[in-house]
């Protein structure tokens, strides 16, 4: 468990470079629901759906010879729309028709993307391989790998500072010094993981050339998922976004302050699924292949998840959730090792059963999630 | 002495209670008008049709002289025609201040993409709706709750809220639903008195209310609603003695 955070063997290091683009990715997946939810109070039980056409597009169009970056747009903006037919379709509904309808929508694309052939007159159900992946062929130089390893260390070295400050903050308000023995310990934790994760992707970027495929999507997710961040904490902290709030709260009120509350509920269903859509192209490179399988509904309720635990509403507490959500599943993954005379799948089913009880124990004690604001839940309507 | 708004021959039935049954409505230009009735009447479903908040089954309603029933309900409220609750909502897990910075209208940083494209604009508006909002929370008597979440507020404090929200919109005319109902007597005095003031200012006001006392001292003429329809319309003297009224509300 400790190699993971200590160790610098080459085979660890690797894995833990595979982690960080995971959680980077269901970061992105995450932020993109949070929008939707988190601020809009719009469910979508579809987000494999929304994922599936951001993968696809964003292959397809890679595959035909469009710039990676330009396709992945594309496949984001092919996400939008997805978004916006679902919303013309079910907003002007009542609120339940849109959980309705995305479950089916997504299980729709999963059955399109298996019967259709999209490439090569291959069959669906076989998926598609051999697309082009970012940076893969990206030979920097050393000043270039400076470069790369000062702009991710400049991203977790502002979550950091974040960190720091937020814990600064809370230690003045809070009182009793078990919770304040309580808040240092969580902080001493996450600084330990971000500092951890900049020595890994530092290491990787200057041994970059030791594998491209790797390193080039650790670097590029990492990135977008800070981007996509900063998008969305600016969008919530606007204006706009304080108009998602009001509708998530009471949309008639919003609508008798003058407020077009179906043109806002769109913008947020589309603009959470373009970031839904380019996490998409990122979860296509991160597999080096598409299959219809890749898309089921279980990819949406680990998003769900992660959301819940981190707090909904709250975009740090989204990233936080990502991050734990794959901390945890990658230290249990290791149980197998422990426990050798018990067969894997039982482990697997074991630990799916004890996330569901972490998941009823959060919201026994903290159903705000981890960040979330307790004094929020306790608000009458 | 022209309309502000005008509501002739409204009509809305439920399944098959007749809420509203043909009746007519004036509010003239700076004026401000009371509708009263026995609980029952048809007053709130008669404000929901004049902000298309439910739309009516007939009837015509005029709003600056143009026609607003087949309005979008965030578009009449653009117009300059708010609208306020009976049962106070507040936007809980906004606070106070956000709630009322929420009404201003025409806000640059509303559209999404001028976020990144006019900060500075934002930013400045931001700021002037800031010092409006603890204008108007000064005068409800909220500006200490301005950081608060709205979801904390008691249920008097709601309905203040409601009016500061109106407020906010720079509204020609505000429809209030019993402003008064669980507010205590000093503050009611308190709202009377800005309601004179704003009303001074140039906004009309249309006021639904039980308190009779609210209703005399504030109102330039009164319409009164009985089982869906008008019963009666005059000043606060004419109605207060007249038969038909005091029949229908002893009667109720
Ligand atoms: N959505 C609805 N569905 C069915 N009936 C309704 C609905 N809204 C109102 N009604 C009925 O219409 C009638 C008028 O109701 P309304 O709320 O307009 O009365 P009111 O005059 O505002 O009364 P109060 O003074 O008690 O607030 C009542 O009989 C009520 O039960
Ligand atoms: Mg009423």
């Amino acid at each position: 468990m400790f190699s993971y955070l200590f160790s610098f063997d080459a085979g660890i290091l690797t894995y833990v470079s595979f982690l960080i683009t995971n959680i980077a990715i269901y970061a992105m997946l995450g932020l993109g629901l949070n929008l939707q939810w988190g601020f809009t109070g719009l469910i979508n039980f579809g987000v494999a759906g929304f994922v599936a056409v951001g993968a696809y597009a964003t292959v397809v169009l890679s595959m035909t010879g469009l710039p990676l970056f330009v396709s992945m747009v594309a496949g984001g903006l092919v996400a939008a729309i997805f978004g916006l037919g679902l919303g013309i379709a079910t907003l002007r509904l009542r609120e339940d028709y849109l959980a309705i309808v995305t479950i089916g929508a997504a299980e729709l694309v999963r059955l399109v993307v298996n019967n259709e052939s999209l490439v090569d007159g291959k069959p669906g159900a076989i998926g598609i391989n051999g697309f082009p992946l970012p940076l893969a062929n990206f030979r920097p130089d050393i000043f270039t790998r400076y470069g790369m390893v000062l702009m991710l260390t400049g991203v977790f070295g502002l979550a950091l500072w974040k960190l720091g400050h937020w814990c600064r903050r809370r230690l003045v308000s809070v009182r009793e010094s078990k919770n304040k023995v309580w808040l240092t310990a969580v902080t001493v934790v996450g600084a330990l993981v971000l500092v951890r994760a900049d020595v890994v992707t530092t290491i990787a970027m200057l041994n970059f050339k030791d594998n491209q495929v790797v390193n080039g999507l650790l670097f590029c997710s990492v990135l977008m998922a800070a981007l996509v961040f900063l998008l969305v904490e600016t969008l919530v902290r606007s204006p706009w976004g304080r108009v998602l709030k009001a509708i998530r709260e009471d949309e008639e009120v919003a609508k008798a302050l003058g407020k077009n509350v179906f043109s806002y509920k769109l913008q947020s269903l589309m603009i959470g699924g373009f970031i839904t859509g380019i996490a998409g192209a990122f979860y296509a490179w991160q597999q080096s292949n598409v299959y219809p399988d890749n898309f089921k509904s279980d990819l949406t309720f680990n998003v769900w998840i992660l959301m819940v635990l981190g707090g909904a509403g709250s975009n740090p507490g989204v990233a936080i959730g990502a991050a734990i959500f794959w901390i945890y599943t990658t230290l249990t993954r290791d149980l197998s090792k422990l426990l050798p005379m018990v067969p894997t799948s039982q482990i697997d089913a074991f630990r799916m059963v004890f996330i569901g009880l972490l998941l009823i124990g959060l919201m026994v004690w903290r159903p705000q999630g981890l960040l979330g604001n307790r004094d929020e839940l306790t608000l009458g309507k | 002495m022209s309309a502000i708004l005008s509501a002739t021959g409204l009509v809305k039935s439920f399944g098959g209670v007749q809420a509203v049954d043909r009746a007519d409505l004036e509010v003239i230009s700076g004026s401000i008008t009371g509708l009263i009735g026995p609980n029952g009447a048809g007053k709130t479903t008669f404000f929901n049709l004049l902000s298309n908040f439910i739309t009516p089954d007939d009837g015509i309603v005029q709003f600056k002289g143009d026609r607003i029933d087949k309005l979008q309900p965030h578009r009449i409220a653009r117009k300059g025609m708010v609208r306020t609750f009976q049962v106070a909502r507040a936007l809980s897990r906004l606070s106070v201040l956000e709630n009322l910075l929420l009404a201003t209208q025409n806000q640059t940083g509303e559209t999404f993409w001028n976020v990144w494209t006019q900060p500075k604009r934002i930013a400045l508006e931001e700021k002037q709706a800031r010092d409006r909002a603890m204008e108007i929370l000064d005068s409800i008597g909220l500006i200490q709750k301005a950081n608060d979440y709205a979801g904390g507020l008691s249920g008097g404090q709601r309905k203040l809220l409601e009016i500061g929200r109106a407020m906010m919109t720079k509204p020609e005319l505000i429809l209030l639903d019993e402003p008064a109902a669980g507010v205590n007597p000093t503050l009611i005095n308190q709202i009377c008195d800005y309601i004179q003031y704003w009303n001074r200012q140039g906004v009309s006001f249309l006021i639904i209310e039980h308190n009779m006392d609210v209703i005399m001292g504030l109102c330039d003429r009164v319409w009164v609603l009985a089982e869906g329809r008008n019963l009666a319309v005059g000043t606060p003297e004419e109605i207060q003695t007249n038969d038909k009224v005091l029949e229908a509300y002893l009667g109720a």
